[in-house]
């Protein structure tokens, strides 16, 4: 079936509402718009969808002007009445698709992304060339990045296997630059390593590596998470404690996780029951509101300039990236992190591995870095440390 | 919206107890005989409805006339219908159609809500919604759709691992939603809630346990509105899906979770009573026969079988047998007569005397299992990964195997039986096996 459609047709649609209709299509999202929590609103909501499904493509615009809201309830009843519309224009021999309104919103960043992805969605009836066209223009865009990224990556591979290499490793750059999520990222790295060029995962997505850890304190039980430890009040790097089977002193590591993560079984000890700290000193190059994102196992508190920022009372839970995000104040110049990493009993089954680790990270809501550098430890700690071992 | 008494699918306690005694008498004899593990044969009865996870009486067992006894990818399909996205969600029939859940991989906001026709499996109607708040779901064997919709034969109930729940009446007019994760937060679940849905009078309860707060919920079946909600704070996350079972003249609303099992009086959400000894992770659904209900907890954990009735923790008291071996971790078990028949997660079959919780025979299967078993009154249908079903004769103290059938796609959705015709959600089809 071949589908016209008309780039005058959303003007068209201004002019096909009389005032009366659009008084009662406006009353009809005004009832939509109030159902909420409860199922509140759901008899009124279900008597204005049938108001709304009496007219047709014509409120497309209204439609897509109350999907875009917040309130996810009344996104969905409006979703209910534009699906049926939309199924009954797309049955017809010549549908009306406005696909210029569609273009505009699509490529308009303010509205919700699920709304715009709809609106392609819808596009891609009329226009699916322009998805082709359009989508590896939109590597910043907060809804369709990583497809963007996506399609960047397959060019730069069809350019590799080509023989292309120069090609490949702007195209893999301009992926690794772009990308937010992490399989994207380290696919983009690998590949480029491949290449023979270094890229710097750590750097690029703002993940703390260095640390000076101290542990394991006696925590029987699950009681470390509410127990407090001496760097809860000071941290003092020149100190030393009693630890659960012998005097404990901070110590310097540097993870070789790409991603990150430190491993305290590994670098503090295999034990349970237990607590432990790492605290290191960042540069952020102003004062800025950021995201941490971090996840530990087992439960774990972060701390940053001496204030609590994020806690979390779960046992078990695994340590996996980016699982927990608060938002955090960094001050320009240094700031101090302090995190305290549980780790519980053994499980019930000894097969069972006793993780003890975490991973933990200062990004902006993208996920990009935001500039922050480790001022302590610094690496010729890290090495001084190393060779003393 | 206008709403019809409980069809007869749906056990109703309440109801019973409030008619004269004689009458009343009659209903719990009724009641207790469909749920004390199908005492008359299921092939004498006429085929129910599947209306919900694990079937009419949530236990995996079909009444009425079972489908063929083979089949492959061209042999007694009655025809097979691509489904969008991904689920493992079990389709459940009422009268001429089918209703069946999806939630796209790529982007798992997005729900679908897919009525066929059970004459030729084509769309009658589709639906499809925004998800509240995703939760990370496992690669192949779970999505957004996990949990299974339920069907009072007026609405549909449809509950998704966003933390969304819709009720649509049969024709797809959406009547009422509720969004749980902006209302009580986020479910964390890492491989996406799977938790049914199932319906008692006039309420719609959840187990919702994960990460996070967990909690149960009744909701008011024909405005959404919630009933009563009970915190959950000592559980943490799980799977399993709630059931009722019969105790004395009332019901218990049972809900297995991580290293225990709870017991709540379910017209308030009361907890009753609780039973330690559960696996952290749990994800079977337990069944309930012969005045027990038959609770397991993976991976490698214990089969319970339990007296309900108790007061406060009656794990000293009311554990009737518990066996340590065979217990699988992602399918649900099944009680067909006098036998209790597990499948783990790795192919070994078990079946155990229910009555004395002793082995009767174990037997490695083929492949891997997601799915659980399902069963009519003749036979027990074991489903892999691969979509090979390996058809054994039910009620035997041996194994007895009658026939081996493959669909040749991926299947990690639990398959349907009503009136003789076998409904397998594969990885990408919808199948209707019928002669």
């Amino acid at each position: 079936m071949a589908i016209r459609y008309s780039i005058v047709a959303t003007c068209l649609l201004c002019l096909a509402l009389p005032a009366r209709g659009a008084d009662t299509i406006r009353q009809a999202f005004q009832v939509i718009g109030q159902a909420g929590s409860e199922g509140r609103g759901s008899a009124a909501a279900s008597q204005a969808v049938e108001q709304l499904l009496q007219h047709g493509i014509e409120i497309l615009p209204r439609l897509f002007e109350h999907m875009d809201t917040d309130n996810l309830v009344s996104a969905n009843w409006c979703r209910y009445v534009y699906q049926q519309i939309i199924t009954r224009e797309l049955a017809k021999p010549t549908p009306q698709i406005p696909a210029t309104f569609l273009r505009t919103y699509i490529l308009d960043s303010k509205h919700r992304g699920r709304t715009r992805r709809l609106a392609w969605d819808l596009l891609d009836h009329v226009e699916p060339q322009f998805r082709q066209q359009r989508l590896p223009q939109l590597l910043d865009d907060r809804e369709f990045r990583e497809e963007a990224v996506q399609r960047v990556l397959e060019q730069a591979d069809e350019a590799r296997q080509d023989g292309r290499e120069a090609d490949a490793v702007k195209q893999y750059q301009i992926a690794f630059q772009h990308a937010r999520q992490s399989s994207q990222i380290t696919r983009a790295a690998d590949r480029l390593a491949g290449l023979k060029v270094d890229v710097n995962i750590i750097e690029q997505m703002g993940f703390l590596n260095r640390w000076y850890l101290l542990g394991p304190f006696d925590a029987p039980e699950f009681s470390g998470f509410t127990r407090q430890f001496p760097p809860e009040t000071k941290v003092d790097l020149a100190a030393t404690y009693p630890g659960q089977d012998a005097t404990i002193g901070w110590k310097t590591h540097q993870t070789p996780d790409r991603l990150g993560q430190t491993n305290l079984v590994q670098a503090i000890a295999p034990t349970r029951e237990a607590v432990g700290y790492a605290y290191a000193e960042v540069h952020s190059p102003v004062d800025q509101e950021v995201q941490l994102r971090c996840g530990g196992d087992d439960n774990m508190t972060v701390w940053v300039n001496d204030r609590q920022v994020f806690a979390r009372n779960q046992w078990l839970n695994g340590t996996r990236l980016d699982r927990f995000s608060a938002p955090c104040s960094l001050q320009a110049g240094t700031n101090r992190i302090l995190i305290k990493i549980c780790q519980g009993p053994q499980h019930k089954n000894p097969a069972v591995p006793n993780n003890w680790s975490f991973q933990i990270r200062f990004c902006d809501a993208t996920g990009l870095n935001v500039g922050l550098k480790i001022l302590k430890p610094t690496a010729a700690e890290i090495a001084a440390e190393k060779q003393r071992k | 919206m206008r709403h019809a008494s409980v069809p007869p699918s749906v056990t109703n306690h309440a109801a019973i107890s409030s008619q004269p005694p004689l009458l009343r008498l009659i209903g719990l004899l009724l009641i207790h005989g469909c749920l004390g593990n199908q005492l008359m044969s299921s092939s004498s009865m006429a085929a129910e409805p599947w209306t919900q996870w694990r079937g009419p009486q949530r236990n995996g067992i079909a009444s009425g006339p079972s489908p063929p006894l083979t089949w492959s990818a061209n042999k007694n399909v009655r025809w097979k219908t691509a489904l969008p996205g991904s689920g493992i969600s079990s389709p459940i029939t009422w009268k001429d159609r089918i209703f069946v859940t999806a939630a796209e991989r790529e982007h798992p906001d997005q729900l679908h809500l897919i009525c066929l026709s059970r004459k030729d499996g084509s769309i009658l109607w589709q639906r499809r919604f925004w998800g509240t708040a995703p939760t990370r779901f496992h690669a192949t064997k779970s999505s957004m759709a996990s949990p299974t919709p339920v069907t009072d034969g007026q609405f549909i109930y449809a509950y998704y691992g966003t933390g969304d729940v819709f009720c649509l009446d049969l024709d797809g007019r959406l009547q009422w939603q509720r969004s749980l994760a902006t209302e009580y937060g986020r479910f964390e679940n890492r491989f996406s809630a799977t938790s049914s849905p199932l319906l008692l009078a006039n309420l719609l309860i959840l187990q919702c346990d994960h990460y996070g707060p967990s909690y149960a919920i009744a909701l008011d079946k024909q405005t959404g509105r919630t009933r009563w909600k009970t915190p959950r704070p000592a559980t943490w996350l799980s799977w399993s899906s709630p059931r009722l079972v019969p105790s004395g003249d009332t019901q218990e609303l049972i809900l297995c979770s991580s290293l225990k099992i709870d017991a709540l009086n379910p017209m308030t959400g009361k907890l009753l009573w609780t039973i330690d000894g559960m696996r952290r992770e749990c994800i079977p659904t337990p069944v309930f026969g012969h005045g027990l209900i038959y609770a397991v907890s993976g991976p490698k954990g214990p089969t319970l079988a339990i007296r309900p009735g108790g007061r406060g923790n009656v794990t000293g008291s009311h554990v009737q047998w518990e066996n340590q071996r065979g217990a699988p971790y992602v399918p649900s078990a099944i009680l067909v007569g006098d036998y209790y028949y597990l499948i783990d997660d790795q192919g070994i079959s078990t079946c155990l005397d229910a009555h004395t919780g002793k082995r009767s025979w174990q037997k490695r299967l083929t492949g891997a299992y997601t799915a659980s078993p399902i069963a009519t009154d003749q036979f027990i249908y074991f489903t892999n990964e691969d979509g090979l079903t390996i058809v054994l004769a039910a009620h035997q103290d041996r194994y007895v195997e009658k026939a081996r059938n493959r669909i040749d796609e991926s299947v990690y959705a639990s398959s349907v039986i009503d009136a003789g015709q076998l409904f397998i959600r594969s990885s990408r089809h919808l199948w209707c096996i019928a002669h």
